[in-house]
């Protein structure tokens, strides 16, 4: 598990500041005249279903197997269509109607229809499936009747209701979606393979298929999956979509442990894998010519509790934010860069002088707590214990606030679920950090889980009605560029209540065997899968 | 004989509810939320996390939780884990790796102890009992866990000795690395009893009497001093064996071995109380058979206990 984040950054896409020269070395993980082997320092999975994954390693395996509706251009950052004929949203960006290409199976050879997204979703926005990526279909029309509220203690029920009254089959090869309200952003979000269609022999019973899936992309699975066993991968040649990936076979190797998993490579015996958190100082020579580091998509944040009065002021939180020497607290982590908004840099719409009151000054921050009225008692800041870094980044933080402002500091160190949930409860006393990784790279998908009144992963219990407003205007603004303007006014409003202090964004570093190259984008990231062959 | 194994048996009942009791009370203690704690920094919507407390019996009393999961175990239903393994099956595919592991570290550990502390013991202060001494002390200083990745780092990727992790490469090299850490970490604190042991026992007054009594230096050593020696020794191995599960928790962890230790590591992290708990009961049946075998090789010693 990775620390702040957690493991659910799945779709933390990359951007690259590629730092890659000519390769020498000998790792190579298996043989073969274009097959690698991609080590993923975790758990191994238990089942392969792409609608019951929001991890990273249940993501990476369904892009292989699954081709998504739309994707996002490496070269350019532009959406465009993989397996849809066309995205097209009404006037008002409510409803939006969906077109398949036609000629694309599944690895059964069954007809890729409407049907099966449509069927799928259904299953899926279903409460009672219990699929992990139930929370996507809540824009959606409807959801509320299958996920009806359940009583502390109950067993939710499966609902008579069983569809979504906003999914609506047109015909064969194309199906509408109308949300509760309009969404600018929603074509964006096609392209997510966590709502990779299943096909119906699969959704009748998917308990039977949990090691035996069924795609519709570029690899199906190469030998019978296990428990225990790697996920070996092998080109689908029924795959008719646009840039397949170059390997002919993939295996995948689960490695709980990320310092394990490091030292295979160095062993030579696998191609691909993630430097972890206690090797970032020494990547560099221990596999020279063979790492590549690019700009994680997402940023760290401190937070700050609403509930608490004695942080009401403005001027306090801005006073915490100056006092912050960035740029050292960015060496201290390592492959990390100040925070200057609350945007990822690789995300359209990304402003590098966003925020006004990031930049590190001690005495303008003195001044502006002056102003607001000092602070009283210490202040307490939380932190994971189950990160191995976390008591020594929260201290850094403390030793800033103390030295800078005069405050007195305390540590509270706790399981990462228990600091949510006591944050859910609005019963957490003190800071606490935060990461965030979009699920689809939009500006959007930063301000509206964070800081809309509702927004699910609002940690901070912000709540403001002008950046609602901001934010529902954006929402519904058809033309992408007013959009964005729309939604850099809602970052600016939430830059001046700065409920969430921005920190750093991080560098991901990955190392690669001689033969393979990853691709590395500034738009998408780093991609083993899609990696050119030598 | 067949009345002392029902014995112990019985006895053991009682002993295991306390035990699985207190093992399930202290997870269930544990901080934090395990179906948050997998899902990290993204909200999960409350339908679906009402349905899957549903599922695990997360939304019972503790005490309901720990009956239903003694019933599980009992009935042999062990269902799956958080993440979707199922419990039969990953028990079919780790069980016998933590056994391949265990024995082949004992076999390390009890070749070498026995050996040298038995040499060392005859031929006290001779170069062997120094060099034993100077060695063991260092390697009771060594934490294991610098030791698995230091072995690791040394052997696995840079001198490719042996594989790195897993199992890929099947028994026994998949093995060796791990297990001779743990076989030679073990080994020092075995050659010291032994070799202690032994000085003791050649010094007793009923090996005087053995040699005045004009027996043969044979039957002195395979009669009298062997047998008394061994004693304290057997009562280690039961100690010893109890250990090796918690030993192979770290171990499999880090030599990525699919064994019931690197499964328990998982259950904890994720505080599934029905996992550990059953991880638990199987440690505990075990240690009970192992020393239920401890006590009647004892009584094949030591005539005065056979009776006890």
């Amino acid at each position: 598990m990775t620390g702040v984040l957690g493991a659910t950054l799945g779709l933390a896409l990359v951007l690259g500041a590629c730092g890659d020269g000519s390769s020498s070395g000998d790792g190579s993980g298996t043989g073969g005249a274009k097959s690698a082997t991609i080590a993923i320092a975790a758990d191994p999975l238990e089942y392969i279903n792409p609608l019951n994954e929001n991890g990273s390693p249940g993501i990476q395996i369904a892009m292989a197997m699954w081709a998504p509706l739309v994707t996002t251009d490496p070269n350019t950052g532009k959406t465009v269509n993989v397996l849809a004929e066309s995205v097209t949203p009404d006037r008002t960006s409510q409803t939006w109607t969906v077109k398949l290409k036609p000629g694309h199976t599944f690895q059964n050879g069954q007809p890729l229809t409407a049907k099966d997204y449509v069927d799928s979703w259904n299953l899926t926005a279903q409460g009672s499936t219990a699929w992990d990526n139930n929370g996507f279909f809540s824009k959606v029309e409807g959801y509320e009747a299958l996920n009806p509220p359940t009583p502390e203690g109950a067993t939710p029920k499966p609902t008579s209701v069983k569809t979504l009254s906003g999914l609506k089959l047109v015909d064969e090869l194309t199906f509408t979606v109308k949300l509760k309200v309009p969404f600018s952003q929603f074509g964006l979000t096609l392209q997510y393979l966590g709502l990779a269609p299943l096909p119906e022999e699969v959704r009748k019973n998917p308990d039977a298929y949990k090691r035996k899936p069924i795609g519709n992309g570029p690899y199906k699975l190469a030998a019978d999956w296990n428990p225990g066993d790697d996920i070996k991968l092998a080109k689908w040649d029924g795959y008719k979509g646009p840039n397949p990936p170059e390997a002919d076979a993939l295996t995948y190797r689960f490695i709980p442990n990320a310092d394990t998993a490091y030292n295979e490579f160095l062993a030579g015996t696998v191609d691909f894998v993630d430097v972890p958190s206690t090797k970032i100082k020494t990547f560099k020579t221990d596999a020279p010519d063979q790492w590549v580091t690019a700009e994680s998509s997402g940023a760290n944040y401190l937070v700050i509790p609403a509930w608490d009065q004695r942080f009401k002021n403005p001027k306090l939180r801005h006073a915490f934010s100056m006092a912050i020497d960035r740029k050292a607290y960015g060496d201290l982590v390592g492959l990390a860069t100040p925070a200057n908004g609350l945007i990822a840099p690789d995300i359209n719409g990304y402003r590098a002088d966003a925020c006004k009151y990031c930049t590190f000054d001690a005495t303008k921050a003195k001044q502006l707590l002056q102003e607001a009225g000092g602070f009283s008692g210490p202040v307490n800041i939380n932190y994971n214990t189950s990160s191995a870094t976390g008591q020594i980044f929260a201290e850094a933080i403390g030793n800033m606030l103390r030295q800078n402002l005069g405050l007195e500091v305390k540590y509270t160190g706790k399981q990462g679920s228990e600091i949510g949930e006591l944050a859910d409860t609005r019963k957490l006393d003190g800071l606490r950090f935060s990461g965030w990784g979009h699920d689809y790279p939009s500006i959007e998908d930063y301000l509206t889980p964070m800081f809309k009144s509702t927004g699910d992963a609002n940690f901070s219990g912000y709540s403001n009605p002008a950046l609602d407003q901001v934010l529902a205007k954006g929402d519904s603004e058809p033309d992408p560029d007013k959009a964005i303007k729309l939604y850099q006014e809602a970052e600016d409003i939430a830059l001046e209540d700065m409920p969430l202090i921005p920190l750093i964004h991080k560098q991901n570093a990955y190392l690669h065997s001689a033969k393979i190259e990853p691709r590395v984008s500034k738009y998408t990231g780093v991609s083993a899968l899609y990696a050119t062959f030598k | 004989m067949i009345r002392f194994v029902l014995r112990r048996g019985l006895a053991a009942i009682p002993i295991g509810l306390i035990v699985t009791l207190g093992v399930f009370a202290l997870v269930f203690a544990m901080p934090g939320d395990p179906l948050r704690e997998m899902a990290g920094d993204k909200p999960i919507p409350a339908a679906v996390l009402a349905a899957k407390r549903a599922q695990f019996h997360l939304d019972q009393p503790f005490i309901v939780q720990y009956l239903l999961s003694m019933k599980d175990i009992l009935t042999g239903n062990f269902g799956t884990t958080f993440a979707g393994a199922d419990i039969a099956d990953q028990l079919r595919l780790r069980i016998p790796v933590t056994l391949k592991l265990t024995l082949l570290a004992n076999a390390v550990q009890w070749t070498l102890g026995l050996f040298f502390g038995i040499y060392a013991g005859f031929k006290r202060n001779g170069l062997i009992d120094r060099s034993l001494l100077l060695v063991t002390l260092v390697l009771l200083a060594v934490p294991g866990l610098v030791a698995y990745f230091a072995a690791q780092y040394v052997f696995g990727v840079e001198l490719k000795w042996f594989p790195v992790s897993g199992v890929l490469e099947g028994f026994p090299r998949s093995y060796l690395l791990p297990a001779l850490v743990i076989g030679l970490l073990g080994f020092a604190g075995l050659a010291r009893l032994m070799r202690t042991s032994i000085v003791e026992t050649v010094n007793a007054d009923f090996v005087k009497t053995a040699r005045a009594k004009g027996l043969g230096e044979q039957r002195v050593l395979w009669r009298h001093i062997l047998p008394n020696a061994l004693l304290p020794v057997v009562t280690f191995i039961g100690i010893d064996l109890a250990g090796m599960f918690g030993g192979a928790i770290i171990t499999e962890s880090i030599f990525n071995l699919p064994g019931l230790g690197q499964f328990m590591f998982q259950a904890i992290k994720l505080k599934e109380g029905g996992v550990v708990v059953l991880l638990s009961t199987l440690a505990f049946v075990s240690f009970i058979v192992i020393n239920l075998l401890v006590d009647i090789l004892y009584g094949l010693l030591d005539p005065r206990v056979r009776n006890v």
